[in-house]
């Protein structure tokens, strides 16, 4: 009975975090093959260890068994960076995903090139963690899971990948919300 | 110390806690105090409203850009539930 429930409980735990483990996945796998085995071996080795599991932050600890999980089974030690451009090709998965304004559907439209390109051009480690943020909408904790860096690294390479992306959107885009 | 040269590090000490203050982040809050005091600074320094403004702007910019983007997978979804169906239940038979 305590280990029927047990599972139940991994179960309701690790569900809605599917989408996401997917997500992050992908942008630390060549395809979406490979992040579909990766996110399966996750959950595997996440119900193995099931028993060192604290009910607490459930997402932050199944993207730290994701990460260990990529770096074994590709048997090398790297730094982690989200670098496969297919990441822009995701969007949050909980919360908040209201309908855009008009003029926020406008502004989106107007700068998305820019946007692309100001994305695409920043160093790696800080578009990574520009990503998982503001593209994947993880906690700073749950970023710094993922990426193996304590939470001030990723806010310091947070601010620094705004900061860039800011400047490199240059003076139309601050003046274009001046009008919203 | 003179009001321009208070006024200049409180906009630096502001322009240190604005990502904090906007992404409210459980890891990393502002107190009471630091919310209030950033609050009242920003109320009355242009400047410090046009970072505000702008560090605004580019969340809402890259929050729409993201969201007008694919979901993922469905069927990977759904393939990665039977994945822990097994797990919780068993494998079936």
């Amino acid at each position: 009975m305590v280990e029927a429930e047990r599972r139940r409980a991994f179960r309701d735990v690790v569900e809605p975090e599917i989408p996401v483990l997917l997500r992050v996945a992908r942008s630390l796998s060549a395809s979406d093959a490979d992040a579909e085995d990766l996110v399966q071996e996750t959950l595997i080795r996440a119900f193995r260890g099931l028993h060192g599991f604290d009910g607490r932050h459930p997402r932050a600890w199944l993207l730290t068994i994701l990460r260990n999980t990529n770096v074994n089974l590709h048997r090398r030690q790297r730094p982690m960076v989200v670098d496969d451009w297919e990441l822009s090709n995701s969007r949050p998965a909980f919360g908040a995903v209201s309908q855009p304004s008009a003029e926020d559907s406008f502004v989106a439209e107007e700068f998305d090139g820019a946007l692309q390109m100001a994305v695409a051009g920043l160093d790696p480690r800080f578009r990574s963690t520009l990503l998982l943020v503001d593209v994947h909408d993880l906690s700073y904790a749950e970023t710094a899971a993922v990426l193996g860096v304590p939470v001030g690294t990723v806010m310091s390479r947070l601010s620094r990948a705004r900061d860039r992306v800011r400047k490199a959107l240059g003076p139309t885009f601050a003046t274009r919300g001046e009008q919203s | 110390m003179s009001s321009s040269l208070r006024q200049m590090l409180t906009c630096h000490w502001s322009a240190r806690r604005i990502q904090r203050y906007l992404d409210a982040d459980p890891s990393a809050p502002l107190t009471p105090g630091e919310v209030r005091r950033l609050e009242e600074h920003v109320a009355t320094c242009e400047r410090c409203q046009e970072v505000l403004r702008e560090h605004r702007m580019l969340h809402r910019a890259l929050s729409v850009w993201s969201r007008r983007r694919s979901v993922v997978d469905p069927a990977a979804v759904d393939r990665l539930r039977l994945v822990l169906d097994e797990l919780a239940d068993g494998p079936s038979t």
